[in-house]
């Protein structure tokens, strides 16, 4: 029932199970309580709660160029396969996805939760389940990276006052093209595009060629970002495809930045060419689609950290703005959770300590970090 | 070269130091017929009278007159008898003629082999009294005296007895001695001088009061600690049937301690006992810093879980340092230094 999915390293790792412990009857058996071999999200139901799934590399590297939380990152290439835990909220969102009706207005959900619960990982899946139904995904990894620690800001040349971010369009245009190749090339621009004096888009060329556009011409490539948005959202409820815009660290789009401008005057958002397409993309007047995007305490600037509220995070502007939402509350991990993480730990042979193998380990484990998977992963880490 | 002006400091020669000053015996007698006219005229200033008046009162008026902030009590003034003041020490071992008054006074250490002569005596007659009993076939006495309760006196503590210095040899030579004379079936005028060496040990300190456990509205027992370390003050209450979650001051201990080192701390006490998942526990702590909250509801908790466990595993919790209030507190900055330690930067000029 097991290793479908799977390729040699994991029949090779059965075989070497299976010789070194005669004792255990069947060696598979440790990996079936943790994990699942449903590699679809679709079809995770509660009663695959709990367990991990794993994604194949390839896949890995196209549905999600960035937007991995960094450790997690590092965790695939330890451990040579991704595996993400299917958790309740993600669950709950499928829920919602599946009886979405497509012809409303685009539904917003907001994940939110305290720091290192999962929320970023809860999107991934997410992002992994529309695109495996064939939906567009417009993933932005993490809307913190655009209000600060940006070197080069070029004044707008579309609209005077605002500001351009030629560094992180570039590279979020050229992430969008590797997890979206086939829909550029079917989607059709509307109207026709001028980029400065000599460049210029004609109706009805694919959306690929604006993308090659921002990517070579990396003055204009915010406009560029601004154009795609544009155009998806315009023809999103055509009902050719659904658009899915996920955005990590939302409360980034309402807050303040550290930007300053030459005269050492504050940026405030809506002068950022991104942030201010982004916030029209975030308003529920198309159809064809969902958002749903996650509050971050982690990147976010002048908050306290003790804040995970919606209402704290986002700010007055950034609630109204929202409203109305879906929240989301992502939780601490569950008893069983704790334990079926803790066994992948145990079964990838990551805990090396001999004491992290006893039950009283487990305890130990479960004390420290207090079921917060970013301290379990931290604590289990140098063990 | 001659040396014309010298200074007497250079011409005294280096006087080495002459060991303990000796007080003469008439020295020692002054000095008590004026502590007890000193006696009377506290009593007369105190209005007590003066044939009544103990030490315990002399310390009461002295520490009435004299209040002193020192820490060191030995530092304080105080009003003591000479003989607890002045050191005992040897009178003048020889008469006027010069001839010593003892017969061992050449061997150097007399008082040690006069006491040696004396315990060997003890012995052959133990031994003539035993063979007396077997000739006359009469049941040898065997009474077990109680070595558990008892130790031998200290190296220091029999200097101080026989006001001489000895060697470490020499001290376990006669403590050899006793125990040879103990072994043999004793009788009673051994047992009185044996006990003149022996001393009783203290059996266990104060025996602390373990409260019972109390029990809430719903059922669930409970117990209460509390803890203090270095101006931090806790108080955990610990209840049965928990799984395991900690809170402090409403918080949970995730966000109150996000440093792993004082979960850590939370965490010894119930990792000793074995019962990380069984308790749940609310605490209150104030004062101190990171380091010394967690410090102090570690103790509170160790406390509330005497409750819990058997008195064996209490004695462990005590030799594992659980019980112990940590006495380490800031240490006094003191002048002429930068820090309690800490010198100021030596210029060489």
């Amino acid at each position: 029932q097991l290793e479908h999915g799977y390729g040699l390293p994991t029949a090779a790792r059965a075989c070497l199970s299976s010789v070194s412990s005669q004792d255990v009857p069947t060696p598979e058996k440790p990996r079936a309580v943790f994990h699942t071999s449903e590699s679809d999200p679709a079809k995770h139901t509660e009663h695959h709660e709990g367990r991990h799934y794993s994604i194949a590399l390839e896949e890995v590297k196209a549905v999600f160029p960035h937007g991995l939380p960094y450790r997690f990152q590092q965790q695939i290439q330890t451990f040579n396969e991704a595996c993400v835990m299917v958790r309740r909220p993600a669950l709950e969102l499928f829920a919602y996805l599946r009886s979405s009706n497509l012809a409303h207005p685009a539904v917003r959900y907001v994940i939110y939760g305290e720091r290192g619960t999962g929320k970023t990982m809860t999107l991934c899946h997410v992002i992994h389940y529309c695109s495996r139904q064939g939906w567009l995904v417009l993933h932005i990894p993490d809307a913190h990276l655009w209000v600060k620690n940006c070197r080069e800001l070029l004044q707008s040349s579309y609209n005077k006052d605002r500001l351009d971010q030629p560094l992180q369009a570039s590279a979020w245009l050229k992430n969008f093209k590797i997890s979206n190749e086939h829909f550029l090339r079917e989607i059709k621009t509307q109207k026709k595009y001028m980029w400065g004096k000599r460049e210029s888009t004609e109706e009805g060329r694919p959306l690929g060629e604006v993308v090659d556009q921002g990517l070579t011409r990396v003055r204009s490539a915010s406009d560029a970002v601004g154009v795609v948005l544009k155009e998806l959202k315009q023809q999103s409820h055509r009902g050719s495809f659904q658009l899915l815009v996920a955005v990590d660290g939302v409360n980034a789009l309402w807050g303040r930045t550290t930007l300053k401008k030459e005269d050492k005057s504050p940026v405030s958002p809506e002068e950022l060419t991104l942030v201010y397409n982004l916030r029209k993309m975030m308003r529920n007047d198309w159809t064809g689609g969902a958002v749903v995007t996650t509050l971050s305490q982690t990147g976010s600037l002048f908050k306290p950290s003790s804040a995970y509220l919606p209402q704290e995070l986002l700010g007055k502007e950034g609630f109204d703005a929202l409203d109305p939402f879906v929240p989301i509350l992502v939780p601490n991990y569950s008893p069983r959770e704790f334990e079926s993480c803790y066994g992948y730990y145990l079964e990838r042979k990551w805990l090396q300590h001999e004491k992290a193998r006893t039950e009283d380990g487990k305890a130990e484990l479960q004390f420290l970090s207090g079921s917060n998977p970013r301290q379990l992963d931290r604590l289990a880490g140098p063990l | 070269l001659r040396l014309i002006h010298t200074t007497t400091a250079v011409q005294r020669r280096n006087v080495g130091a002459s060991g303990p000053e000796k007080y003469t015996e008439a020295f020692i007698k002054k000095q008590i017929e004026e502590f007890n006219l000193g006696k009377r005229h506290l009593a007369n200033m105190m209005g007590e009278d003066p044939e009544t008046f103990t030490q315990e009162d002399i310390d009461r008026a002295i520490a009435y007159l004299f209040p002193s902030g020192l820490f060191d009590k030995q530092a304080r003034p105080m009003m003591k008898h000479p003989t607890e003041i002045f050191p005992e020490q040897r009178k003048i071992q020889w008469g006027e003629d010069g001839r010593p008054f003892h017969f061992l006074f050449y061997t150097g250490k007399q008082s040690y082999y006069s006491l040696m002569h004396e315990t060997y005596e003890k012995l052959l007659s133990a031994q003539k009294y035993q063979d007396q009993l077997i000739a006359q076939d009469l049941p040898l006495q065997k009474e077990k005296r109680n070595l558990a309760g008892s130790r031998w006196l200290t190296k220091i503590e029999l200097e101080e007895m026989l006001l001489e210095r000895l060697s470490d040899d020499d001290y376990s030579r006669f403590i050899q001695l006793l125990q040879k004379l103990v072994a043999l079936p004793c009788s009673d005028i051994e047992e009185k001088y044996i006990q003149k060496f022996s001393k009783e040990v203290p059996v266990q300190m104060q025996k602390v009061l373990i409260e019972p456990l109390q029990h809430d509205e719903r059922g669930v027992a409970f117990s209460t600690g509390e803890g203090r370390r270095k101006t931090a003050s806790a108080t955990a209450v610990v209840y049965d049937n928990g799984t395991g979650k900690m809170t402090v001051n409403g918080k949970d201990i995730l966000h109150y301690f996000p440093v792993l080192q004082d979960r850590e701390q939370l965490l010894f006490p119930f990792q000793f006992l074995d019962r990380i998942g069984k308790h749940d526990t609310v605490c209150t702590v104030s004062g101190g810093g990171r380091s010394a909250q967690a410090g102090a509801i570690r103790l509170a908790c160790a406390k509330a879980l005497r409750s819990f466990v058997t008195e064996k595993e209490v004695e462990f919790m005590r030799q594992a340092g659980l019980l112990t209030v940590d006495p380490r507190v800031k240490e006094r900055k003191k002048p002429g230094q930068e820090g309690a330690r800490r010198k100021f930067t030596w210029k060489k000029r």
